[in-house]
């Protein structure tokens, strides 16, 4: 299904279209450029994940597509309209759960719901349905205090898919993990990802992580950012230990060399930052 | 609060041997230190408020203290019962009760309205912050006099009076629960496409009640002092000017039974909002 999927779907979902972003600099007023001339096609229903070196702008791309921040030059559409803002056909999943502390599992999640306006009488029925589909049940009247970090993601996944966005937005989403709740939660998402047909993109610092979620690797250059290569990954068949299939081994040595340069550039930078001038 | 948490810790700390351990003997010989532990733990707690007292009695019986400025506990107690069959106590209690919730609860009713907009809107802040930094800063106890001044000798001025000194504690606990939310879940809650109105109402007030619920607390303790102070100053009734009535008229034993019901009350009113304070925050790690 994955593959047919990467083949047929060429309908472009999200394009990012030479988009700028400076951030303004507090003390010397000046401009900062996080990101520079960015384009970047995400096709209907494909599973896209985006590595680059730390500091390269990947978040910062990322509020741009979600519309919580506005381009400084270049286009971004949705379907064909532009993004102007924040909206529900986008959900964003952060590497620190950002769950309400004050709300138990069903409530963070139902929480999206109400944002969304589903009656009363649906939200709770719906809620209990999606922590259900990221195996918690029976988990529903816990605090996000009371839950481990797998748990707390799974809840921040469930309250983004209930109101079910055509895209979702991950931010590292499972960083802060242990490996064994790390894969296990890459199968799950691969499995909902299968059943929702949402599009997604991926952030991480992982190229395991990239090769074995993604469909296609987008891979960003230091900063200012731009997309320096989006790698196409097929495999024949995704049964089996995907990790131990040759190709495998190839995508990720493919990517890990654009990526070197790239972060021995990032190293450079940082250093010239970190040296006062004058 | 934190000895109560270490008080559970520990609890569960012998529970947990007896659990690895089969049952039987072991269980009745961890029983009997249980009910030691509990039985001195309690003794430990108030071992120093008993001495206390005991020293209250006895000393001035010794003639340590002089038993004309401390008589012994037993006869202020005395005192206090015949205060309380008279009707006297009860009339001061109430009077100083009545002034101390009306000051704090419109102090409630005015600060956490004007924090929540102070912290919210910019603006606001710009423009009332420096005039509440200057006051804030200004003893509420130095203010006592131009408050009797302009408003007088009567209830309003002492209501006024708490009013103000409660109004700081709960304002600056809402101004900043409302601007040190987690900046996390704003943006979280803007991506479901909150607008301001919502996300004010759904993220910023829950995530500032526990806060502001501590500068209540803080602002309830000081209800009962500062209104004691005014009642010392100038009144007709209230608890602080039956302690200072009786010591000006060398009613000793009285003056000590108005001490004696006004730090009950203080604790009392304290542990009340500890636990309403408790259940507002269970989320709170
Ligand atoms: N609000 C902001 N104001 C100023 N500079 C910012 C702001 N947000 C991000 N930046 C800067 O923009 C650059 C890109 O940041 P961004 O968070 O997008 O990087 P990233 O690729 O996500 O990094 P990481 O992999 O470490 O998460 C960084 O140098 C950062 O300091
Ligand atoms: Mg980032």
């Amino acid at each position: 299904m994955t593959a047919t999927l990467s083949e047929t779907a060429t309908l472009t979902k999200i394009d990012i279209r030479n988009v700028t972003k400076d951030f303004e600099v507090r003390d010397t007023g000046g401009a900062f450029t996080a990101l520079r001339g960015v384009s970047l096609d995400v096709r209907e229903g494909e599973f896209l994940t985006l590595v680059g070196p730390s500091g390269c702008g990947k978040s910062t791309l990322l509020d741009l597509v979600a519309g919580l921040t506005g381009p400084t030059a270049g286009e971004i559409t949705i379907d064909g309209t532009p993004i102007t803002g924040p909206g529900l056909d986008r959900g964003i999943v952060f590497q620190q759960y950002a769950l309400f502390p004050w709300r138990t599992a069903l409530a963070n999640v139902v929480f999206g719901l109400e944002a969304k306006g589903v009656p009363r009488r649906e939200r709770e029925g719906r809620a209990r349905e999606y922590l259900g589909l990221v195996g918690l049940t029976g988990f529903e009247e816990r605090y996000p205090h009371e839950l481990s970090g797998g748990m707390r993601q799974r809840v921040a996944i469930a309250r983004s898919l209930a109101f079910d966005p055509d895209v979702l937005l991950m931010d590292e989403p499972f960083a802060a993990l242990d490996a064994q709740t790390r894969e296990s939660l890459q199968e799950e998402l691969l499995g909902i990802w299968g059943k929702t047909g949402k599009t997604v993109i991926f952030i991480t610092h992982g190229i395991d992580e990239a090769v074995y979620l993604g469909q296609r690797v987008a891979v960003m250059t230091s900063r200012p950012g731009r997309i320096k290569e989006v790698v196409d990954v097929s495999f024949d068949s995704r049964e089996g230990d995907l990790r131990a299939d040759p190709r495998f081994g190839e995508y990720r040595h493919h990517i890990w060399t654009l990526l070197r340069d790239e972060v021995a550039a990032a190293v450079v930078q940082e250093r010239k930052v970190a040296v006062p001038r004058g | 609060m934190a000895d109560v948490q270490t008080g559970t810790r520990r609890a569960a700390g012998p529970r947990d041997t007896v659990w690895r351990e089969p049952a039987g003997i072991g269980q009745t010989r961890r029983a009997r230190p249980e009910v030691v532990r509990v039985a001195s733990k309690a003794i430990r707690k108030s071992a120093a408020i008993v001495l206390l007292l005991a020293l209250w009695e006895v000393l001035p019986r010794l003639e340590v203290f002089d038993p004309v400025f401390v008589p012994p506990l037993s006869e202020n107690l005395a005192a206090w019962y015949d205060l309380l069959l008279s009707g006297q106590l009860l009339e001061h209690f109430q009077a100083s009760l009545t002034r101390s919730l009306a000051g704090f609860g419109l102090a409630i009713v005015l600060a956490i309205p004007l924090g929540l907009l102070i912290g919210w809107y910019t603006p606001v802040a710009d423009l009332l912050m420096p005039l509440l930094e200057l006051f804030r800063n200004t003893s509420a106890v130095a203010l006592l006099p131009v408050f009797i001044l302009v408003l007088g000798l009567g209830e309003t001025s002492k209501i006024t009076f708490v009013l103000y000194a409660c109004s700081w504690p709960i304002l600056l606990n809402t101004v900043s629960g409302v601007k040190t939310v987690e900046p996390l879940l704003i943006k979280s809650a803007r991506s479901m496409g909150l607008g301001p109105i919502r996300l004010f109402q759904k993220v910023i007030l829950p995530a500032a009640v526990p806060t502001i619920f501590t500068g209540v607390r803080l602002a309830g303790a000081y209800s009962i002092l500062v209104l004691l102070f005014a009642e010392m100053v100038g009144a007709k009734a209230g608890l602080g000017y039956l302690i200072q009535d009786s010591q000006s008229s060398f009613r000793i034993t009285d003056m000590y039974a108005g001490i004696i019901t006004i730090s009950v009350l203080g604790l009392l009113f304290n542990l009340l909002l500890l636990t309403v304070e408790r259940r507002f925050s269970t989320w709170r790690t």
